[in-house]
């Protein structure tokens, strides 16, 4: 790749480098009701999926796109459709059992049938490559418990708000048909159409990140989201919190992929995050809602982010940090991967400057140019096309937001209170040197020559403005002024 | 034969008059004393017969009868000894008491030395209150005592002298008196013996000129100093924060002749007035260790000492490596910050120690101290710096006015930067401003301004108003914050010389920290 330039191979890759994912389609198509190769044999009177009234309300809740309630007009779709989500709320039941499952029994109501009867075998049924495996008994006494109670099996997560889709729906997310194993069961809250925006990108990083580090993943996800392409990332605390906080911020789409199930979304940190996300964005994951996180789910989920991003940007990690494995993943699945090569002889940045001298990951620079490398033309985002760069030279210092007074503020009972004071040359001139990136308060002295007072009132305005944000004795660049081209 | 002698002994911060009557009779020899605790009683028993023995006089073999009156009142330390053991020499007929009326104070050794006892200070005056005209205290209390007008004041360096004293120049007895070879007795230990210890004894103050860098907070400090506003440093080691809190006893303007004479009491009474110490002028600045315990910190425990939180009254206690803190300790000081003094509760009813301190508080801001450091990576996991903050006692930050972040001087600061202002320089400015807000609230500094009082003499420009309500609206501040950005802002209006306080100071006041919003700072999200 590093040596095509630029422009060519940063787009999504044609055809190869990404697998349509054979042996879960092969499922997928046995089925959708082929009675020849997969459709009910017998039982579909004792497998007698509830008519759950919690799960349309929560689908219609969730804000998916008319439409998506899967199989409507056929039946047999939608009890199958059912049965794989129970299957897929028992824990141990993964892609690979379930896909298993459905190849011995010819589907997965068979196999709740067989189940509820205490009659369900506990070999799984040969896949297209031939791999055989044993179901544990400890998940089999999981498969018959939801057997003998689908019903509240659904309600519960219709009670919490979590829509599904599955393999079987049509408008499952284009982009994680990409995987070699899509998640035949994928678990969401939120609006799932945030999985179907023309553009994105994933921003990922360490857990502990530098101040620098923040307002990078920060500075990217706000100009990513004023360009129009959603963030998405993986709800943890340091670069995943600050990319899709900043996203939101800038009124943009982003999307979390967890590793655990939605009961316990990211950490507790991120419990007000998570809440925000899931009021424009959405939040997604294979678990079921109380599945816990575990060693193996991390890496799993990173296949999501992959798959659901147009490219990858590394923002800091160290070696050995998670998001290097989702730096492999996207190499692997041919997403463009982008990397901020962080301070010279960091710690912090020792994985990313690892992946560019190793892999073929390129050097990230700024938003701007990842999205020229894209193709993308700027789109604003209403989905107007915007002419010019979307990078204004001294935004959030634009004539209209620093001479003009700020918005009047009213008190809770109804007083006009004033005004902010308009940002004078002192204020422009410490958010240019701001928006180059986070400064101590003694950095900025030393830069604008100011006086202590002066300056610290000057910092409290933009402050209040909301372009200026504090971090231990750092001043971080906010809101607009990471869009700013320093 | 009877005698009747004058002596007192100390409660809280006040001395009490107690009259020593001994009585000396054929008969068994033994010796009671009425009036005193039972401990305390044989001890001082001991003292006296070996004080009377080594002092060249005669232990009277017969049945000695002493009475401390009142009965009723606790009786704490030693600085009756003098007075017990000149009258039984009066009482046995060993000394005449014709050398007029003496009130004695001190504790004797058993060599016959008498050595200095904690709050001749307050002893003296009251002694001078009631009527003494005279009296004698151990050598080493002299200077303090000295402090009392209206009462002579006579040095004793052993019993022999006290003997002197009372018998006057026609006692040929005592005039033979004489002492066994003084022990030598090292002035760090005598001060152990006598007062609470020092746990910090503060060395020279630093001087700003040896702080490098940290420009911002060195305005905080000098904001906090001018407005007498509690201030909590945070940074990571090596920052110099508890560089930066030495050079506060050198930022501090000299106490006034009430603040001093409460100062100097507080420190006899705690036994840390040294030998020729006179009135204390310095502002206390006392830097307790973080294992400090309930009673060193707050006061109290079995000798009703004033705890360190008075000790710095009128001055500046600085407590570093806060988070360390036991979180009781931390809590107990609480009250006392509040109302300015501390009670201590004991059998006979409470006393009260002033506690006019000025806290001073420095901390890292996680456990391996760089959080937030702009190069080095901080090794907590995510979420142990918040809860490192929140182990601190969430009602002592919010007793606190200022926060001010230091991060780590870069070596080229350290070597290369301008030559930093020295401390006179600031001083000076400190005490100007310090000036101004005394005399426009009524001789309190802005920190000591209540709520109301706050907006009343803050001299707030209009705009300055319209503009802190736009701010606490903004921030949704509680009238708690509203009212320490107004007190901060009206310090910089004095540093600067500037009525009314104007929009500038006010913004320059909402940048320096909450340091109770230091409990959730604004991390990931
Ligand atoms: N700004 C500075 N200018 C000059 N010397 C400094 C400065 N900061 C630190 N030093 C030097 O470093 C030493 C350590 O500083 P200090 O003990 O004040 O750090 P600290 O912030 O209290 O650290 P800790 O959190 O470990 O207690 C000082 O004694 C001083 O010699
Ligand atoms: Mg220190």
């Amino acid at each position: 790749m590093l040596g095509v330039g630029l422009f060519g191979p940063l787009g999504p890759a044609p055809g190869g480098t990404r697998h349509r994912a054979a042996e879960v389609g092969d499922v997928r198509a046995r089925a959708a009701g082929d009675p020849q190769t997969g459709g009910p044999r017998d039982g579909r009177a004792s497998f007698s999926p509830p008519g759950p009234a919690g799960a349309p309300a929560a689908e219609a809740r969730s804000g998916r796109p008319a439409g998506i309630h899967p199989a409507s007009g056929h039946p047999e779709l939608a009890e199958e459709r059912q049965a794989w989500i129970v299957l897929a709320t028992v824990d141990g039941v993964g892609e690979r059992t379930l896909a298993g499952l459905v190849a011995a029994h010819g589907s997965a109501r068979h196999a709740l049938w067989l189940a509820a009867r205490g009659r369900l075998g506990r070999a799984l049924g040969g896949v297209a490559d031939g791999r055989r495996g044993i179901i544990p008994a400890a998940t089999i006494a999981g498969i018959e418990r939801a057997a003998r109670e689908p019903g509240a099996r659904l309600s519960a997560l219709a009670a919490r708000g979590v829509w599904t889709l599955t393999l079987l729906d049509p408008d499952y997310p284009r982009r994680l048909l990409t995987l070699l194993s899509p998640p035949p069961v994928l678990f969401g809250q939120g609006d799932a159409r945030a999985m179907e925006t023309p553009r994105s990108v994933a921003v990922v990083g360490t857990r502990r990140p530098s101040p620098g580090g923040r307002w990078e993943a920060a500075r990217t996800a706000a100009g990513l989201a004023a360009r129009g392409v959603t963030v998405v990332s993986g709800l943890a605390v340091g670069i995943d919190g600050a990319a899709h906080a900043a996203a939101l911020d800038a009124g943009g789409m982003t999307i979390a992929a967890i590793g655990s199930g939605h009961a316990r979304p990211g950490p507790a940190a991120h419990r007000g995050l998570a809440e925000r996300i899931r009021a424009s964005g959405a939040v997604i994951g294979e678990l079921p809602p109380d599945a816990h996180a575990s060693r193996g789910t991390y890496p799993r989920r990173n296949r999501l982010i992959v798959a659901l991003a147009d490219a990858v940007v590394v923002v800091e990690a160290p070696a050995r940090s998670g998001a290097l494995i989702t730096a492999h993943l996207a190499l692997e699945q041919g997403v463009p991967l982008c990397v901020a090569r962080g301070q010279e002889g960091a710690e912090r940045s020792a994985g990313c400057r690892a992946l560019l001298d190793e892999a073929s990951a390129w050097p990230f620079t700024d938003v701007t140019s990842l999205c020229d490398s894209m193709g993308w033309r700027a789109v604003a985002a209403d989905g107007s096309q915007e002419g010019g760069r979307p990078g204004r030279a001294d935004p959030g210092l634009s004539p209209e937001e620093s001479t003009a007074p700020g918005p009047p503020t009213a008190t809770p009972d109804g007083h006009e209170i004033t005004p902010l004071p308009p940002l004078g040359a002192a204020e422009r001139m410490i958010a240019r040197r701001l928006a180059g990136g986070p400064a101590t308060m003694d950095e900025l002295l030393a830069v604008t020559g100011a006086a202590p007072g002066e300056l610290a009132a000057a910092l409290t305005l933009l402050q209040l403005r909301g372009l200026a944000r504090t971090l231990g004795p750092l001043y971080l660049p906010a809101g607009s002024l990471l869009l700013a081209v320093p | 034969m009877l005698a009747t002698l004058v002596t007192a002994v100390v409660e809280g911060l006040q001395g009490a008059l107690v009259r020593v009557e001994v009585d000396v009779a054929p008969g068994l020899p033994v010796c009671q004393i009425v009036g005193l605790p039972d401990a305390a009683l044989s001890e001082a028993r001991e003292r006296v017969r070996g004080a009377i023995r080594n002092s060249g006089f005669a232990y009277p073999a017969q049945r000695i009868t002493v009475n401390l009156a009142p009965a009723g009142r606790r009786k704490h330390g030693a600085a009756y000894d003098v007075a017990i053991a000149v009258g039984i020499l009066v009482a046995s007929g060993q000394v005449a008491a014709s050398g007029g009326d003496w009130a004695l104070l001190g504790e004797l050794s058993l060599s016959g030395e008498v050595h200095p006892v904690p709050g001749v200070l307050p002893m003296v005056h009251t002694l001078a209150r009631a009527g003494a005209r005279r009296v004698g205290v151990p050598a080493a209390n002299v200077a303090e005592a000295a402090l009392v007008e209206g009462i002579e004041v006579e040095p004793l360096r052993g019993l022999d002298d006290a003997a002197r004293l009372v018998a006057g120049p026609r006692g040929r007895r005592a005039a033979r008196a004489s002492r066994a070879a003084p022990v030598a007795v090292s002035g760090v230990i005598a001060a152990g013996a006598t007062g609470s210890a020092p746990l910090v004894e503060a060395g020279p103050p630093v001087d700003l000129a040896d702080v490098r860098g940290q420009a911002a907070a060195r305005w905080g400090l000098e904001i906090a100093m001018a407005g007498g506003h509690s201030l909590l440093l945070v940074g990571p080691p090596g920052a110099g924060k508890t560089l930066l809190a030495g050079t506060i006893p050198g930022l501090l303007p000299a106490l006034d002749d009430r603040e001093a004479l409460e100062v100097t009491v507080i420190a006899s009474v705690a036994g840390l007035l040294g030998p020729g110490d006179g009135l204390r002028r310095g502002r206390p600045f006392r830097a307790p260790h973080h294992t400090a315990s309930y009673a060193a910190l707050v006061g109290g425990g079995p000798r009703l000492a004033p705890g360190e939180v008075s000790l710095a009254h009128a001055g500046v206690l600085f407590l570093d490596e806060l988070a360390e803190f036991d979180r009781d300790v931390l809590e107990a000081l609480r009250q006392p910050l509040e109302e300015g003094s501390v009670v201590v509760a004991r059998a006979q009813g409470t006393l009260r120690f002033p506690a006019q301190v000025q806290l001073v508080a420095a901390m890292n801001p996680c456990r391996c101290g760089y959080f937030g450091d702009p190069d080095r990576a901080c090794t907590c996991a995510p979420g142990d710096p918040e809860r490192y903050v929140r182990r601190v006692s969430g009602p002592l930050l919010d007793r606190l006015d200022l926060r001010i972040e230091m991060p780590r001087v870069r070596p080229s600061e350290l070597l290369l930067g301008p030559d930093p202002e020295s401390s006179a320089a600031v001083a000076a400015r400190i005490a100007e401003a310090r000036a101004r807000s005394l005399a426009r609230n009524g001789g309190r500094l802005n920190a000591r301004l209540g709520g109301r009082e706050t907006v009343e003499l803050g001299r707030l420009g209009d705009p300055a108003r319209e503009l802190l309500a736009a701010v606490a609206i903004r921030r949704s501040l509680t009238a708690r914050g509203v009212h320490r950005i107004l007190r901060v802002a009206r310090t910089i209006a004095d540093l600067a010389g500037r009525d009314p306080v104007d929009t500038g100071d006010v913004l320059a006041a909402a940048d320096l920290r909450d340091p109770a919003a230091a409990a959730r700072p604004g991390l990931a999200a």
